[in-house]
């Protein structure tokens, strides 16, 4: 139980004296603290609705400007001039890439607001990390960076929702790319194991040799809106909602997320997902 | 497949123009409506040969529209959204769309997946 619940699960009526002053201000104390909670709380759904609501109303016109690029790039209303193609494709990838961000939110927001549910299937974690290392293979191309694929030979079928793992992969692997200097070197790993509650478990590793986090962020770097360097100026951008967002799906299916990491040394995340899902 | 009449339901203005000048482009004639009622409303004189629907529309779930629209002799009937999830998709099959396009769908894959359609 965390903190803020113990506080607003104490009854509010205290074992006292009833003509001592003192107890008397402590209750009035606490009942306006309590009611303020409450008051936060409801104001904190109110801003994670709004989130929800603006972030699918940006979808709309960002496929609109999307589908009109698009028009134009293949070719549909005419050829266009080589500059006039590198300009339309311009369009399109910074269109793709708010539309992803809008998304992010979005997801984050309905998590937030418990409305993400799980529809659970069985499959191959191996084909999710495949898939996430081609969807990936330009960016990683482009910084020279080399990825390796290492699945334990054994490691069995699970049953999750498989769109949601792929999230949490392609999350940790956007990170991975983005936080290693060209040259280096990033990796997916899975394997499994046995629980102490007997529960079997999928253990994936995304791994890379880039900047590192230093101890004291480990935390942080999962919590909504952080990032280690906030600047406007930062050399990373980003909604800075992929980790909570892969802390969220991975606690959804009862498995748990974790770095391994220090400055300069490259990070490793962890997560792990039971193999079979309670019914 | 040339001359089908494609109905686009859709409430915004900027995406159905883009349906327009897409849809327009492979040959086809192209009728926009911005709610279930309009939908109906058009259905009735001009019945589309396709229809392409929205899910939130202002006044109501355009998974409404699927039954009227076949009663009225539409052939197909396709869903957009913007959710990408597997609950929406398996909502719209069940209501009865023969396909699923999430927004934005590529250009030239929503013209092949029409075309497909239309064949």
């Amino acid at each position: 139980m965390s903190h803020l619940e113990k506080v607003t699960n104490m009854p509010v009526s205290l074992e006292s004296k009833p003509h001592d002053p003192r107890v008397a201000a402590l209750e009035a104390q606490l009942k306006s603290a309590v009611m303020e909670i409450a008051e936060l709380r409801a104001r904190d759904g109110l801003k994670t609705q709004f989130l929800a609501n603006i972030s699918h109303d940006l979808r709309t016109p960002l496929t609109a400007v999307i589908t009109h690029a698009e028009i134009l790039r293949d070719g549909i209303l005419g050829d266009l001039t080589p500059r006039q193609m590198e300009s339309v494709r311009g369009i399109i990838s910074g269109g793709r890439q708010l539309l992803s961000q809008v998304g992010e939110i979005l997801t984050y927001a309905r998590g937030a607001a418990n409305q993400l549910a799980l529809v659970p299937t069985r499959f191959a974690i191996r084909e999710v990390l495949e898939q996430m290392s081609v969807l990936n293979e330009s960016l990683l191309k482009k910084k020279r960076l080399a990825l390796s694929l290492d699945i334990q030979s054994d490691v069995p079928p699970i049953v999750a929702d498989r769109e949601k793992i792929a999230h949490v992969v392609g999350n940790l692997l956007g990170n991975a790319i983005d936080f290693t200097a060209p040259g280096g070197q990033v990796w997916l790993k899975a394997s499994h194991k046995v629980d102490e509650e007997k529960r079997a478990l999928l253990i994936v590793e995304v791994g890379d040799t880039g900047v590192g986090i230093a101890a004291e962020h480990h935390d942080l770097i999962f919590r909504e809106f952080a990032q280690v360097d906030a600047t406007p100026s930062r050399p990373h951008h980003g909604t800075g909602l992929g980790l909570t967002i892969a802390r969220r799906l991975v606690e959804l299916h009862g498995g748990q997320i974790w770095v391994e990491s220090k400055l300069g040394t490259g990070s490793r995340f962890f997560f792990t997902v039971p193999v079979e899902q309670p019914d | 497949m040339s001359s089908s009449h494609v109905l686009v339901v859709e409430d915004n203005a900027l995406v159905s123009g883009a349906m327009r000048v897409l849809l327009e482009s492979a040959d086809h004639r192209v009728s926009i409506a911005a709610s279930v009622a309009e939908s109906l409303g058009l259905a009735r004189t001009d019945v589309p040969t396709l229809a392409l629907i929205d899910l939130s529309l202002p006044d109501g779930d355009g998974l409404a529209l699927v039954a009227p629209l076949f009663a009225a002799g539409c052939k197909t009937v396709i869903a957009l959204t913007g959710h990408d999830d597997p609950e929406t998709r398996a909502r719209c099959l069940a209501s009865g769309c023969a396909d699923v396009f999430v927004k934005p769908v590529p250009a030239r894959e929503l013209l092949n997946r029409v075309a497909r359609w239309l064949a």
